[in-house]
């Protein structure tokens, strides 16, 4: 799910930082980007409220945050940002809005849960007059959430293993004969039926609705060759750098560290990818108020921003106009690029929204069997 | 008498207070889910001792849980032995052995046995350098690595009981049973291990209980396979957000371990455990 993506986007910052990669101000400024405000917007915000909460994943990014958004922001408009790190899982977020105590203004959730809960009408619908569409790329302005940025699920493979032909499809993955080696897949499921189900011969445009048990017997006949499940991004890195597994579908961002780290020895691409995307949500009752949340989801679609956060991190920009800035050299690491778009399968939302639960329990039972 | 009373009963109060605010009350509130949520009912309950999902999570923690269990104070034991009995050298030697890893975060241990362990680690590699294997031995990243990692973890808290134990064995009747002629073994097998029969009961008591919390090092040691209770009831907490069912299991979890709490203060008395 992408609530564990976010948590590594902050932790490959905090690696690039600790590694010399990139400095202090770009890391806090990228940190700032998950949030992404720009500054320049900020000033003209006329805000009602004395402070705004955004809930994030913690870590080194509350103090950056702090710095690098709270301190300009009061600076602007006299009112506080205060950075909640506590994490913004499913659960916490239906835990404020059954107590009614809600103290998050917006919240990086996934694209599932911003239907999910829109459905349960504990949203504020987003307010496109504020919100621009033409900065949202088609079909993403939803009633109740927008993503914040793009990812995919990639599959990435060991070159000096298969070093006459490269696997690039779940079909590939699939053929233990043809690829031998151990596999690495996503322990939260995104993605993992649907490489399933393409393997067994479903069509890309047939795939939704997902026939689970279908998909898990498929995976159950992979699973001696899958080494381990990876929960953790920084764990998926671990297993392709040190050869524990010869291939793996792991997160874009990972995909690119571990090219640059091996010298290309690792290798990916977005063939036989899934694109998945974050969404901005606003729960109804927030306290600093809807408008203030809704400005704050709009300035995030700034072109720039957007291109600062793929260059740091290499999440995949949310608004279109952003595609054009990336530098030419770097431009195929774009997720949301119409050209890596159109390798990749899109994961439905919808259909996440209504089956997440019961099918995570399902392949949980099957990874653990 | 009474005043006296009251003056403990007062020094008494914060912790018990402390207690009730802090632990038991909102205990009950999550306790009130698992048959309010999602409707009124025991439904939750019923799903437990029905749901093939969640009776092989329960069944799986149940079997780690004795498999570690047992391993920990086994080899406790034959520590401990050591602690107590042994020359001084050794006992040093075993005091930093047991000591220095305690005081290590569950999170390193839990990295360290998995370099050791996985396919490419110093184990396997060593055995498949002197040929003793062809391919290398599936240590981690299953059932077996959270094992090991687990008994690792746990094996202090079982010392520390089981020492307390045999420390309070009266070195005359050992004396006594090797003077009436018993070689080793047999003081052993009819003299100590009955007389520190409470101490092992209660290390194993202990063990099993910390087992059954355990996360963190079945996360990072089983490769994401062997999902334990208390990860599950994190997935029904905040993933699949099924809070009826993840309270419904921790009032079971609760049970569980209070009737082993009263156990362990049955067969052992917790003074002389600590003691």
């Amino acid at each position: 799910m992408s609530e564990h993506f976010k948590r590594d986007c902050f932790e490959i910052l905090t690696r690039r930082a600790a590694a010399g990669e990139i400095d202090r101000r770009s890391f806090v400024k990228a940190a700032a980007l998950l949030l992404s405000v720009p500054m320049a917007m900020r000033a003209k915000m006329a805000f009602a409220a004395d402070q705004l909460v955004v809930a994030n994943w913690g870590g080194d990014a509350i103090d950056a945050f702090q710095k690098a958004f709270g301190e300009p922001f009061t600076k602007a408009t006299g009112i506080a940002v205060r950075i909640d790190g506590s994490g913004p899982t499913e659960g916490a977020i239906k835990a404020q809005i059954t107590s009614g105590k809600i103290i998050w203004d917006v919240v990086d959730a996934d694209a599932n849960l911003g239907i999910a809960f829109g459905k349960e009408g504990v949203l504020e619908a987003l307010d496109y007059n504020t919100i621009d569409r033409a900065k949202i790329r088609k079909g993403y302005d939803y009633e109740f959430g927008t993503p914040g940025y793009f990812f995919s699920y990639v599959l990435a493979y060991d070159s000096a293993r298969f070093s006459d032909e490269a696997p690039t499809s779940p079909a590939d993955f699939w053929n233990v004969e043809k690829f031998p080696g151990k596999r690495t897949m996503y322990k939260w499921m995104n993605g993992m039926l649907e490489a399933a189900l393409l393997a067994d011969g479903v069509k890309p445009e047939e795939l939704y609705p997902l026939d689970i048990d279908r998909a898990l017997a498929k995976i159950e006949a992979l699973k001696p060759h899958i080494i381990s499940f990876w929960g953790s991004g920084a764990e998926s890195q671990q297993l392709l750098t040190e050869g524990e597994a010869a291939m793996g579908y792991i997160w874009n961002t990972r995909a690119i560290l571990l090219g640059r780290d091996t010298d290309d020895q690792i290798k990916w691409g977005y063939d036989g990818g899934f694109l998945n995307s974050s969404t901005w949500i606003t729960p109804k009752g927030n306290p600093a108020g809807r408008d203030n949340a809704m400005r704050f989801i709009a300035t995030s679609q700034d072109a720039q921003s957007q291109v600062m956060l793929f260059d740091l991190l290499g999440n995949g920009p949310a608004n279109p106009e952003a595609d054009a800035l990336i530098p030419d050299d770097r431009k195929a690491l774009n997720c949301v690029s119409p050209e890596a778009e159109a390798k990749q399968v899109t994961l439905n939302a919808e259909w996440y929204a209504d089956n997440y639960s019961a099918a995570l329990e399902k392949f949980l039972a099957l990874v653990s069997k | 008498m009474t005043r006296s009373w009251m003056r403990y009963a007062i020094l008494l109060a914060p912790l018990p207070l402390f207690l009730v605010v802090s632990y038991v009350l909102p205990f009950l509130m999550v306790a009130k889910w698992s048959v309010t949520d999602p409707e009124p009912g025991f439904g939750q309950y019923i799903r437990i001792f029905t749901d093939p999902t969640v009776q092989a999570v329960l069944i799986r923690t149940l079997r780690i849980c004795v498999i570690v269990t047992l391993v920990s104070v086994t080899l406790a034991y034959a520590i401990a032995y050591n602690w107590v009995f042994g020359p001084p050298r050794r006992q040093r030697l075993i005091e930093y052995c047991v000591l220095i890893p305690f005081w290590i975060s569950v999170l390193i241990r839990a990295f360290g046995w998995l370099i050791l362990l996985r396919n490419n680690g110093i184990i396997n590699e060593s055995l498949m350098g002197i040929g003793i294997i062809k391919e290398p031995l599936a240590l981690v990243r299953n059932e077996l690595g959270s094992i090991i990692g687990m008994t690792h973890f746990l094996i202090p808290f079982a010392v520390f009981p089981l020492a307390s134990a045999l420390r309070q064995v009266d070195p005359r009747v050992l004396q006594a049973a090797s003077g009436l002629g018993a070689g080793r073994m047999r003081i052993f097998w009819t003299v100590t291990l009955p007389m520190t029969m409470p101490g092992v009961l209660g290390a194993g008591i202990i063990v099993f209980v910390f087992a059954l919390g355990f996360f963190i090092t079945p996360a990072i040691l089983s490769g994401g396979r062997s999902v334990m209770v208390a990860e599950f009831i994190y997935l029904q907490l905040f993933q699949t957000v099924n809070w009826g069912l993840a309270a419904a299991i921790s009032v079971v979890l609760l049970v569980i371990v209070a009737a082993l709490g009263t156990l362990l203060h049955k067969v052992a008395r917790l003074d002389k455990l600590v003691g």
